[in-house]
């Protein structure tokens, strides 16, 4: 019973949304019955929860009425037409005719531009101020080089181009999360990324943010226990129906070596 | 003597008139009517009155919009067109015939819903005839300009510049294909006076 008395309580509340977002004839609503149902509800409504849906679904029709009130002073109005009407009318004329429509009802605004004594004084400092066009145009002094190749092991080297595809990498540190996790399934944050070196360190960490955000693990932040635990997925997915946000997590050299002197 | 003064007192408001509703001085054209009634003194309304008349000669009137309630101190006078531009004119102003198309568009549906409507319907009636990504820039650029307001809802009103600018009824009239009023006719009712207004909403 408790059930249905906050159903019925949610569905007014959505009708009521559906009339003022939706756009909805507020005539489809029956106001009228629906406050009866509500009145009979009000005594058997004990939690403050049930309670403030009442209330709001009082607002709601509350504002269904100032709709139909609205609704019939537009319909009273010289500009009611048959929207059905207009929509054919819309959907049948070319789009020259559209904009001739336009046209003949449009009285444009003439307005002049004008330029204060502020803007002037901006002006003149401007021009004071800009430098010469020899300076601004001076040449740089360049050396043509023509193009070349370069070796994939000459781009490694230089740190463009790394040994392991991307998604390779991806995928190994997925697996690494999987087998460092083990039974229970969670494991600090820190401890997962942490490496002998600053810079593997947060080669990792960039790689943990990847397999975040594709869906290959999730990440929970535990703020009492300041606490940032990593979960692993069996396989990627889409966490549709949960709210996402992003984290910026900094990594400093000084709090990496806090760590490692830390744990070892 | 006096009469000389008088007359002269009123063409140095008339003036001060004009300019306040010709030079642009805020992000919107026009001029709020506090601002005229600072400038012009209680009797601004009989001003503009006269400030059409004269406008008149030259194609032009004054065009009052009411924000709200009647004879409110924020309602805002323009100096329009009194007539309508050419296609071929309205082109050289920058506006292309897609565009003017789809205002029209966008305003009959809002106008045929009661004054709102979701973004995404009218996008999804522009769609059966414009492309989806010319649609979304266009209608930007109208709220921009304010020919249409958007609230964070996303629902889409008539803006301001469409209350001063297009004749709502004209607009409707002319897509069922009514014949559009006559200039004396239009004149009439588009004066200084409150017969030209329109109201928010």
């Amino acid at each position: 019973m408790k059930g249905e008395q906050q159903e019925l309580m949610l569905r007014i509340i959505d009708l009521c949304e559906s009339v003022k977002k939706r756009g909805l004839d507020p005539f489809d609503v029956e106001v009228r019955e629906f406050f009866d149902r509500l009145r009979e509800l009000l005594p058997k409504l004990q939690r403050q929860s049930e309670l403030y849906l009442d209330i709001q679904a009082v607002l709601g029709l509350a504002e269904v009425v100032f709709q139909q009130e609205e609704w019939i002073k537009h319909k009273s109005s010289m500009l009611y037409l048959d929207p059905l009407l207009i929509m054919l009318k819309l959907h049948a004329l070319s789009i020259r005719d559209l904009a001739e429509i336009l046209v003949r009802a449009w009285h444009p605004i003439i307005d002049l531009e004008c330029l204060s004594p502020t803007g002037i004084r901006e002006a003149k400092e401007y021009w004071t101020n800009l430098p010469s066009l020899d300076e601004r145009w001076r040449d740089l002094e360049t050396t043509e080089i023509m193009t070349g190749e370069v070796a994939r092991r000459e781009l490694t080297r230089m740190g463009i181009l790394s040994d392991e595809d991307f998604a390779v990498m991806l995928d190994k540190t997925w697996r690494e999360l999987k087998d460092s996790v083990g039974d229970r399934g969670e494991m600090s944050y820190w401890d997962f990324i942490s490496e002998k070196s600053f810079e593997d360190t947060v080669l990792k960490a960039w790689l943990v943010s990847f397999l975040v955000s594709y869906g290959y693990a999730t990440l929970e932040l535990r703020p009492l226990e300041e606490e940032i635990v990593l979960r692993p997925l069996s396989k990627p997915e889409k966490l549709e129906h949960v709210a996402t946000f992003s984290i910026p997590i900094s990594i400093s050299r000084e709090e990496w070596l806090r760590r490692r002197r830390e744990h070892g | 003597m006096a009469e000389e003064r008088e007359i002269l007192e009123l063409r140095e408001k008339l003036a001060r008139a004009a300019q306040l509703l010709l030079f642009k001085h805020h992000i919107q054209p026009g001029a709020k009517a506090w601002e005229l009634k600072r400038a012009l003194g209680r009797e601004y309304r009989e001003i503009l009155k006269l400030l059409d008349a004269e406008l008149g000669k030259l194609g032009l009137m004054v065009k009052h919009v009411s924000e709200g309630e009647k004879g409110s101190e924020s309602d805002r006078y323009f100096v329009t067109l009194r007539g309508h531009p050419k296609l071929t004119e309205a082109r050289t102003f920058g506006w292309r015939i897609d565009d003017m198309a789809m205002l029209t568009v966008a305003l009959s549906h809002i106008l045929a819903k009661g004054g709102k409507a979701q973004l995404k319907e009218v996008e999804r009636v522009l769609e059966e005839k414009f492309p989806r990504w010319r649609i979304e820039a266009t209608i930007d650029r109208f709220i921009r300009r304010g020919y249409l307001s958007e609230d964070d809802e996303g629902l889409l009103y008539i803006g301001w510049r469409t209350r001063a600018e297009i004749d709502q009824r004209a607009l409707l009239g002319l897509l069922l294909g009514k014949e559009v009023e006559k200039p004396s006719e239009m004149k009439s009712e588009s004066g200084a006076d409150t017969k030209g207004e329109e109201t928010k909403g």
